[in-house]
């Protein structure tokens, strides 16, 4: 277990996750981050280092197989020794397999042999692939939600649904610890999930104004030119 | 024996100043912690973390009078009561300081957040002075029986 005390001075000084989500500008930007993580000693910062590069898309190569996920996830699990720490990743790593299983199967991908993906449902979802959530509505009462999103092929909306639904594990796990290095950990996966939903709302307001741009734009075809000047 | 005993009695006389020392000193690094880094994310309200921060200092002032309240000639006869009422005094004192270091620490923690809740935050802290109040007080009235 670590020091309930070892980080007071540096949860201190961070803005509450809350406010990351209300705030119209970024309240602490990446670089004033990592300044304050400067703090942490050389051990938990390389925890906390294999921590986010294992939950992190963008650290995985578009074309890993589900075997070198694994191994990789399986690998990163080894270095973290801090309980809260594991059970929260393990937490991760069963909303991954089971939305990974979700999108093989709408792909209309056949039933996997033996286990799927990491963790406790990787036994339980190839032996419940006919049910319509394979039999995990009770433990995961969001499941419904990112299968009718992923029917109705909105990649947005159930991003955005998995984040929120990844915001509450952590905010469950960040009750327990006040001021140690989970706290610190805790944090700095919020503030990531912030960045990503921070960049899906761009995302969204570039859609918008796309559509918006191409209705203006076919209002102005329409328009007789000729007829004005003369 | 005897020398057994009489250090025992002097030990319970000290207890109280020494526990209640520490746990000033633990409980208010704890919260001059949080008020240091809070101060480096607000800015203004400076003032108001720092005086939270001396919170447990009053461990200290109560181990002080209980500890001239034990003090008396030690003999065979006096010193377990003192060493009793000294010791166990002192720890509750010490356990008092530290985690009213850390209830402050909390307040802190939200009032730079929310400065409307700075008194409602620090509610935690004065329970639990009235526990540590609560042990300086008994600990005078049961010394009183020791002759």
């Amino acid at each position: 277990m670590s020091d309930p005390d070892a980080y007071i001075a540096l949860i201190s000084s961070l803005p509450g996750s809350e406010r990351l989500f209300v705030a119209k500008q970024p309240p602490l930007s990446r670089l004033r981050l990592d300044r304050r993580l400067t703090a942490l000693t050389p051990e938990d910062a390389r925890v906390l280092k294999v921590l986010e590069q294992a939950l992190n898309w963008s650290a995985y190569d578009m074309d890993i197989t589900d075997a070198q996920a694994v191994q990789r996830c399986n690998q990163a699990l080894a270095k973290i020794p801090q309980p809260t720490l594991r059970s929260l990743f393990l937490e991760r790593m069963d909303l991954r397999t089971v939305v990974a299983a979700l999108r093989l199967r709408a792909r209309g991908g056949n039933p996997p042999s033996g286990t799927y993906g990491i963790g406790r449902w990787s036994g339980h979802i190839p032996a419940n692939w006919g049910d319509p959530d394979f039999r995990l509505s009770v433990p995961m009462p969001w499941i419904k939600d990112a299968r009718q999103l992923l029917e109705a092929e909105d990649p947005l909306g159930l991003e955005r649904l998995l984040l929120s639904v990844s915001h509450k594990q952590l905010k469950r796990y960040a009750a327990r610890h006040l001021f140690d290095f989970e706290a610190v950990a805790i944090y700095v996966l919020i503030w990531n999930i912030f960045d990503r939903w921070a960049q899906s709302n761009a995302q969204d307001a570039a859609t918008r104004f796309e559509k918006l741009a191409q209705q203006a734009m076919a209002n102005v075809a329409e328009f007789d030119f000729e007829r004005v000047s003369a | 024996m005897n020398e057994l005993v009489l250090t025992l009695g002097w030990l319970g006389i000290y207890a109280p100043m020494a526990l209640g020392a520490a746990s000033s000193a633990i409980g208010c690094s704890i919260a001059g912690m949080a008020s240091i880094g809070a101060m480096t994310e607000t800015d203004g309200g400076y003032g108001r973390f720092v005086g939270v921060s001396a919170f447990p200092s009053t461990m200290v002032i109560y181990g002080i009078v209980i500890m001239f309240t034990l003090n008396r000639d030690v003999t065979p006869e006096n010193a377990g009561g003192l060493f009793g009422i000294g010791i166990l005094s002192g720890i509750a004192l010490m356990y008092c300081g530290i985690w009213q270091g850390r209830a402050c620490a909390a307040a802190i923690n939200a009032t730079k957040e929310k400065p409307e809740i700075f008194g409602l935050a620090l509610a935690p802290a004065a329970i639990i002075e009235g526990f540590g109040v609560f042990a300086f007080v008994f600990a005078l009235v049961i010394s009183a029986g020791i002759s």
